[in-house]
């Protein structure tokens, strides 16, 4: 009865309760920041005395911020390609091989999501420091890369896993060559794996910033950086009108996500 | 009179727009066990859940010795349920498991002791008390399922379905359990199952659902020799149904004709004459004749014979081109083969006309 | 010709197999050398600094394990992580639990909201906490308003802004695997708990709880360990004074340029870390390989 919505009696206004307040909780700071971003008070007061969009227009406008944009995007871009290949590489090449130590390799390859970001983002900055990779793009790249990847590749493994693999054998038994066979067969049974992979990682890279802080020059940041670096001084509106931006970037890539989704069931 | 045991009075429920039981109202004895038959969605949970108290009733009333159930809180109706799924508490050993509702009532520790002790006995699992339930096969679990619902002597226990999910040969196995702990305890048992076999094997009276609502309730012998409908003669046993028009009716037998003008009597409930109905008849009810002598049965022509051991299973094609079922013991079939004419008959109390 | 075919058809199948066995390390060697070269070679460098600068030895940890500061940067990062363990956990189990038995309609717009947020920019959010909680921030007003205080409270720079921050964060990581969890638990489950004379708080503690606890402990540890690294929220809503561990790393290194000191504060954090993950991996089965190991 404790499971059942309708059976609880009393509990499930307690219940109600809690989760309207949760719901409310994490509602609150993001609607918030949208409504401030179109207000007109430099001070932040709320609820703001009138509406504008100069905020925007700052943003838009002033260079600085348009390159850290330009940056973001690029360097995600560049991020997703590369995660959705080796990913899809190491899960192909995880789910279709058996020896010793495999499990451990695996686990290799998820380290980088379970470890402080900070760690990494120290250690990879004083190894670049020697290359004179930082300030440099591929230095966001790489740094990006390596957090993105294991969401990667567990996406695509997990597809690769539900994609039967005696089709490969028919395939092959047809006549096709191995790599036609991973081309016409494989790659579209696992499609959608590799959709979801994409947008993890595009949208990791997009948000990173730990990693990004020690990455960034003065002459190289992406957006995120920026933000840090500009709410360490004061808390400007523009900061809201470009957190605000971020926030509909994201929302419009999980509506894609999950009209994807949705696609895939029909 | 005194009242009866359990009452369910005018039940109904409906979701949204969904009925899912209407005007169900059944009594049933102490001691009695009682199951609800039905095709799937027939409303069998529903009515039990109610009972158990897990669903209220959009209407109705149900009551214990006199005294309604609606009111009383699930967990203090003080009924034993057996679910289709394995419900036993996966954390907790065997014994825990039918421990639970006698720690929950608080009971001394050397009565629940004993009591584990004696109901593991009952279903024959006492050696399996230190057990967790994932180590114990299917029939294993719903054994320590039932001594759980009996561990707090219930005076009702309910059953959903709960040999569905085993093989066949267990649950024959478990069936013959059920009427041995039946017979020892006298609980009262209600128990759901959409399989006529199993329902005939155990039930001292079977209720057929239908669509929400309860076609007929009586022993299995009265609903397979005197089916109150086409619907409970379909479900319960096997049965030939011939198209007929009532001419006739007459103190609870009808006089009826067949397409081909041959006329024929038969047990029926009020008919309007003219009206079309349906004659029923059980394969083993029937018999065939190999001369085509006789003016009172009915000319067919033999399709199949099958040889099954005790019997003769045959197929025979009417006047009309339907195909009828019939059994017979295997002597009487001599003189028959497959396509010679024969003559079907039986006795005009086998016949049921229904609309 | 069913015997022609067969006798083809075999071998290629076999073939196949053998050498999809090589072709399959092959296709990781990319992976396994960016992993290498990039996260393995400069992370155990750091570490390695711990014990080598400025001279070999051991004198960094025992600087970070002798002095004030350090310890009080501990405290407080394992401090903020247990609370806000403890208070997401409060909070984040009624929500798992509702989420989990919500009809469809109501649960997909919770589980719109948790996702959201839970993607939502970690900037922006921290951001509008900043904002939220500052002295003259919507919150002091609207509790000043309701009469429930005079003054307004200090909510930022300390550690209670860190941990309100850090509870909105980690709020959905426990909710969403903890409500997978509870959908796995059959319902009848409980309602033969209720047929059994079990009231809802013997319900709750006997049955519901216990089968939960994998859920919750594992849900519990990954808070606390992504709470004990966390640097971006405690960095912005803590202030100088109240520092975390993350925070202390960073400082180290781009402020102070003490490698050795931040080595072995990274080595510390690594180790609890990965410490508590193998408890997880060991004794919760969430190593149950979530990957195409067959
Ligand atoms: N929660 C619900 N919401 C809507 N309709 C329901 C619900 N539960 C049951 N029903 C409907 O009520 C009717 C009766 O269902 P019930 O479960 O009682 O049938 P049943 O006889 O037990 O069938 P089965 O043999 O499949 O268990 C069905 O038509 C079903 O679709
Ligand atoms: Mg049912």
């Amino acid at each position: 009865m404790l499971l059942d919505y309708d059976r609880l009696g009393g509990w499930r206004w307690g219940l109600v309760a809690i989760g309207s307040a949760v719901m409310l909780f994490l509602l609150l700071p993001i609607v918030f920041i949208a409504a401030l971003s179109f207000g007109d008070s430099q001070w932040l007061v709320f609820p703001p005395p009138g509406w504008t969009t100069q905020w925007y227009q700052q943003l838009l406008t002033d260079p600085v911020w348009v390159n850290a944009l330009l940056t973001s995007a690029k360097v995600a871009v560049m991020v997703t390609l590369l995660s959705v290949v080796l990913g899809l590489l190491a899960a192909l090449g995880l789910a279709r091989s058996r020896f010793f130590g495999k499990s451990a390799l695996q686990a290799f390859f998820l380290t980088p999501m379970v470890l402080p970001v900070v760690v990494l983002a120290v250690a990879l900055y004083a190894f670049f420091l020697k290359l004179g990779l930082t300030g440099t793009l591929t230095g966001f790249v790489i740094g990006h890369l390596i957090i993105a990847l294991p969401f990667s590749i567990i996406t695509i493994g997990n597809s690769l896993q539900s994609f039967d693999s005696a089709l490969e054998d028919a395939a092959m038994i047809c006549g096709a060559g191995p790599l036609e066979v991973k081309w016409r067969v494989t790659l579209p049974a696992i499609r959608l794996g590799l959709f979801a992979a994409a947008i993890f990682s595009f949208l990791i890279s997009w948000d990173e910033v730990v990693l990004s802080i020690f990455m960034a020059s003065p002459t190289l940041q992406t957006l995120p950086v920026l933000i840090w670096s500009t709410l360490r001084q004061d808390l400007t509106p523009v900061i809201a009108s470009a957190s605000t931006l971020l926030v509909a970037f994201t929302v419009l890539l999980m509506l894609l996500a999950s009209f994807l989704k949705k696609g895939s069931r029909q | 009179m005194t009242t009866p045991f359990l009452q369910i009075r005018g039940l109904r429920k409906t979701y949204d727009q969904v009925v899912a039981i209407d005007q169900v109202s059944l009594d049933i004895k102490q001691g009695e066990f009682m199951t609800f038959l039905g095709p799937s969605g027939s409303g069998k949970s529903t009515t039990l859940y109610i009972v158990a108290g897990f669903q209220e009733p959009t209407e109705g009333q149900v009551l214990l010795n006199g005294k309604s159930l609606l009111d009383v809180a699930p967990n203090k109706r003080n009924i034993g349920m057996v679910f289709q799924r394995y419900t036993l508490f996966p954390h907790l050993t065997v014994g825990e498991n039918v421990a639970f509702p006698l720690r929950v009532r608080r009971r001394p520790e050397s009565e629940v002791k004993a009591k584990v002790a004696k109901m593991l006995e009952l279903v024959h699992l006492a050696e399996y008390r230190d057990r967790l339930p994932g180590q114990l096969s299917g029939g294993q679990q719903q054994r320590v399922a039932i001594a759980r619902a009996l561990a707090y002597d219930p005076p009702l226990l309910l059953m959903d379905e709960p040999l569905s999910a085993l093989d066949k040969k267990l649950r024959e196995e478990i069936q013959f359990e059920l009427r041995r702990i039946h017979q020892e305890t006298g609980v009262t048992i209600l128990y759901v199952t959409h399989d006529q076999e199993e329902a005939l094997r155990l039930s001292d009276r079977i209720a057929v659902f239908s669509q929400g609502r309860i076609e007929q309730v009586g022993t299995g012998e009265e609903l397979y020799e005197h089916p109150s409908s086409r619907f409970v003669a379909g479900f319960i046993g096997n049965s030939n149904f011939l198209p007929v028009k009532v001419e006739q009716m007459g103190g609870g037998r009808a006089r009826a004709i067949f397409p081909n003008g041959q006329a024929v009597e038969g047990d029926a409930r009020a008919f309007a004459a003219g009206s079309e109905g349906t004659l029923m008849v059980r394969p083993e009810k029937m018999r065939i004749r190999p001369h085509a002598a006789s003016a009172r049965g009915l000319a067919v022509t033999v399709r199949d014979m099958t040889y099954l051991g005790d019997s003769m299973h045959f197929a025979v094609q009417t006047p009309w081109e339907q195909e009828l079922a019939v059994r017979m013991a295997v002597g009487d079939g001599q003189g028959l083969c497959i396509g010679s004419s024969a003559v079907l008959e039986w006795d005009a109390q086998h016949g049921h006309v229904f609309a | 010709m069913p015997t022609a075919l067969s006798s083809v058809a075999v071998p290629a199948r076999r073939r196949f197999r053998l050498s999809a066995e090589t072709r399959g390390i092959k296709l990781m060697l990319p992976v396994l050398l960016l992993l290498v070269l990039c996260f393995l070679v400069p992370v155990i460098t750091l570490l390695l600094r711990s014990v080598m600068e400025p001279t070999p030895g051991w004198q960094n940890y025992a600087e970070l394990l002798g002095s004030q500061t350090y310890v009080r940067v501990f405290f407080n990062t394992f401090m903020v992580a247990g609370v806000v363990t403890l208070i997401t956990l409060l909070v984040g189990f009624p929500t798992a639990w509702l989420l989990a038995i919500l009809p469809q309609r109501w649960s997909r717009l919770m589980f719109a909201v948790l996702l959201l947020s839970m993607w939502t920019n970690l900037l922006a959010r921290t951001y509008a906490w900043m904002v939220l909680l500052q002295q003259t921030g919507l919150i002091n007003r609207v509790l000043m308003a309701l009469g429930v205080i005079d003054q307004p409270l200090a909510l930022v720079n300390n550690l209670v802004g860190v941990t309100i921050g850090m509870t909105y964060i980690m709020l959905p990581f426990l909710v969403l695997p903890l409500h997978a969890t509870l959908r796995a638990i059959d319902p009848s489950t409980l309602r033969a708990a209720a047929v059994c004379g079990a009231s809802r708080w013997q319900s709750l503690r006997l049955v519901l709880l216990p089968l939960a606890l994998p859920g919750i402990a594992s849900g519990a540890l990954m808070v606390f360990v992504m709470s004990l690294g966390y640097y971006v929220t405690p960095a912005l809503l803590g202030g100088t004074s109240y520092m975390m561990l993350a925070e202390l790393i960073a400082q180290l290194v781009q402020s102070l340029l003490n490698w050795g000191l931040a080595g072995a504060a990274a080595f510390v954090l690594l180790v609890v870390t990965l410490g508590l993950y193998a408890v997880q991996l060991r004794y919760l089965g969430a190593g149950r390989s979530e990957m195409g190991g067959r």
